[in-house]
């Protein structure tokens, strides 16, 4: 039950990110969606007497719901550019193209013969959509802060498929990843700093030179 | 002895910490201890397993395996060839700043602590998070320059890299998901021998799935097409010592995580699925590298499609299987690794010392820088794999080994492709070895470079050397070790 509302939250924002164009709102909803899926880690985990998977999405909800975001709100404030004004897809088209990916995504997971045991197993249709709105999101954006937002949801797409078909993966597996989600939020911020200095700005328009 | 040398191979680990704040001047000492201590103790862990036994340490966690072995000691190879061409870059590289020379120093010490601890990993989870981290580090390294095509670099390979890690991820949860049903709800449910123990009994659509997904992601890494647009991005935009590591150390360390599930695909589903889809990426992988290499203008990005070139025949070779082709593979892949890193270094030389990357504008630069020169053209000929390049040997193996096993129609291809590119890649390079020396009279001068160190004709021939006396004589340890990572990669050995 929890874990279907959770699901069904993800969804719900990936699509609305999807039409989102404010960059502060939509580090908000992104937030929100990691929010969501340490929510349903620790509930799951509290319920079923998996300590592993309580440990996990509360590291989850540090990296992912509060030091992500902080880094993304730096970031936004270091440059004047707070709304994603010309995507290379509007958000009227942006939201056909999540329905799409949410149909899609069901259709797709329907054929997959998953083994009953996993009582997760609802909830990756909801995983692959936010997968691959996260890729829509990288693909159809053109602001630095747009792309590593599009690859938080990814992620949160990706956290939600291990939570629905294994409830997690080992401990030291998911610190790992956690890890890693930290580092390229970092790194990203490290050269959007430098983007803007040498650049100076932080719309990927500005970075077409290497062809070939 | 195991316990020490492991806890030798995070040294660098460690290390990179310490550099970071450690004044300029002390840096790359200091890091040249650490790495000396790495190499040392992966050294000694890889050589009695490429001999001997396997290790298996901490279980469930670390084991190391004559693949993984192998791995692990061409990791150190390349390392030692980059750290020893660090010096010249950060001397002559312009743009750096006051504190930048210990960052590298530090950078550089993650980069190759992760890429050393890779191999030691059993778990197939941990793997992933490796890999991970030291793109991410990497892509540190790659913008290193601050211009704004090598923070554009830096910026592909860290969204792209990422994105095209998550479906390897993904790729790892369903075999996951796949062997919980047989292991339980442990990590050992992601270990690799374990995984290889029970893969006949593995449910056959996730580990269809996995597979496609760790290619789709570990093939981003390796630089297959059509997901390799980042490569020649950020392996020409970097310095030319972390071109070297990414070209000849992390490309082999993303095709080791992939044979791993490769290996696990076979035991699950028989080889014909993932051989098949290795085979067609590769063929695919050497199609898109040709047109870039013949009308490519910038001698780094001529190195980087090479590498994607390279690796595709790799690929070819682990889907082909059989005793020869995995030979090939092997050596292959060393052969590749040490020409390739060189080749990088004295790319690089002839950067800084013409100012330019475009192939045109180098010209004439065996009269002009004599050391990097020779270097590059010795090297491009090994690498083209003319005899008596161990690369001759490799492609030779691998391409008679494919006949041999029934894939005939893409050895055929492979064979026509490698040619063509052959001819491209030694077109560039006779140009800029053997055109007149364009001295320019009019804009920036071209710098007085003074004497090369004379180490450094040894640094960049020593690979060489080795790459040429591979192609004639396979001494007895070499063949021994070469025998066992087959065995492995044939899913014979252990």
């Amino acid at each position: 039950m929890l874990i279907d509302m959770c699901a069904a939250g993800i969804v719900g924002l990936s699509v609305l990110l999807a039409v989102t164009r404010s960059i502060g709102r939509s580090i908000w909803l992104v937030a929100a969606q990691s929010a969501l899926g340490a929510l349903a880690a620790v509930g799951v985990g509290l319920t079923l007497g998996l300590g592993h998977l309580v440990v996990a999405g509360g590291l989850a909800f540090g990296a992912k719901v509060i030091v992500s975001p902080l880094i993304l709100r730096a970031m936004l404030r270091s440059t004047s550019v707070s709304i994603e004004r010309h995507p290379y897809v509007g958000p009227r088209l942006s939201l056909v193209a999540a329905i799409a990916i949410v149909f899609a995504a069901s259709v797709a997971t329907s054929d997959l013969a998953l083994p009953a045991s996993l009582g997760g197993a609802r909830a990756l249709p909801a995983a692959i959509a936010a997968m691959l709105t996260g890729l829509f999101l990288m693909m159809s954006r053109r602001k630095v802060l747009s792309l590593l937002i599009g690859l938080l949801v990814f992620e949160n797409g990706l956290a939600l498929a291990a939570f629905a078909l294994t409830y997690g993966m080992p401990l030291v597996v998911e610190l790992g990843i956690l890890f890693d989600v930290l580092i390229v939020v970092i790194v990203g911020w490290v050269y959007s700093r430098r983007m803007l200095r040498v650049v100076g700005s932080l719309s990927t328009d500005d970075l077409r030179s290497l062809r070939g | 002895m195991t316990g020490s040398a492991l806890v030798a191979v995070i040294v660098p680990l460690l290390a990179g910490a310490v550099v970071w704040f450690t004044p300029d001047r002390m840096a790359g000492p200091v890091a040249f201890g650490a790495l000396a201590i790495g190499g040392a103790g992966a050294l000694a862990l890889a050589i009695p397993v490429l001999l001997g036994d396997p290790v298996r340490a901490v279980d469930g966690l670390v084991a190391l395996d004559a693949l993984g072995a192998f791995v692990l000691l061409l990791t150190v190879v390349v390392t030692a060839i980059a750290a020893a061409g660090s010096p010249a870059y950060l001397a002559h590289e312009a743009a750096l700043r006051p504190r930048d020379r210990a960052r590298y120093w530090a950078l550089l010490l993650w980069f190759v602590g992760g890429l050393l601890i890779i191999p030691l990993f059993d778990n197939l989870g941990l793997v992933w998070v490796a890999i991970e981290a030291t793109t991410i580090v990497s892509a540190l390294l790659v913008g290193f320059a601050r211009t704004p095509a090598a923070i554009e670099a830096a910026w592909k390979y860290l969204i792209l890299g990422s994105v095209g890690i998550g479906f390897a991820l993904l790729g790892t949860l369903l075999a996951y998901a796949s062997s919980i049903q047989l292991l339980g709800e442990t990590s050992d449910a992601l270990t690799w021998t374990r995984l290889m123990a029970v893969a006949p009994g593995l449910d056959p659509g996730l580990v269809r799935l996995a597979f496609v997904f760790a290619l789709v992601g570990y093939g981003t890494k390796t630089g297959l097409a059509p997901f390799h647009t980042w490569l020649p991005d950020a392996h020409s935009q970097a310095p030319s010592p972390v071109s070297a590591l990414l070209s000849g150390a992390t490309l082999t360390v993303s095709l080791y995580a992939l044979a791993r599930f490769h290996l696990v695909a076979i035991g699950a589903l028989g080889p014909a699925f993932s051989s098949t889809l290795l085979v067609v990426f590769g063929v695919l992988s050497l199609a898109v590298a040709l047109p870039f290499i013949v009308a490519q203008g910038d001698i780094k990005r001529l190195l980087a499609y090479s590498s994607i070139e390279h690796m595709g025949l790799g690929a070819m070779a682990l889907g082909f299987g059989g005793p020869i082709a995995l030979a090939g593979l092997v050596l292959h892949l060393l052969a590749h690794a040490l020409t390739k890193a060189s080749l990088f270094i004295a790319g690089g030389g002839l950067v800084e010392h013409g100012r330019s990357r475009r192939i045109a504008r180098l010209s004439g630069s065996l009269t002009l820088s004599p050391v990097d020169g020779r270097a590059f053209l010795g090297g491009a000929l090994l690498l083209s794999g003319l005899p008596p390049s161990a690369l001759f040997v490799s492609e030779i193996a691998i391409l008679f080994g494919g006949f041999s096993v029934g894939w005939g129609v893409p050895a055929a291809i492979a064979a026509v492709l490698l040619a063509l590119t052959v001819a491209g890649f030694l077109f560039h390079v006779g140009r800029m070895s053997f055109g007149a020396p364009r001295i320019r009279t009019k804009g920036p001068r071209i710098r007085a470079v003074g004497r090369p160190a004379p180490w450094r004709a040894v640094v960049l021939g020593a690979p060489l050397v080795a790459v040429m006396a591979l192609g004639v004589w396979t001494p007895e340890p070499v063949a021994t070790a070469i025998a066992r990572v087959v065995a492995v990669l044939g899913g014979t050995g252990v």
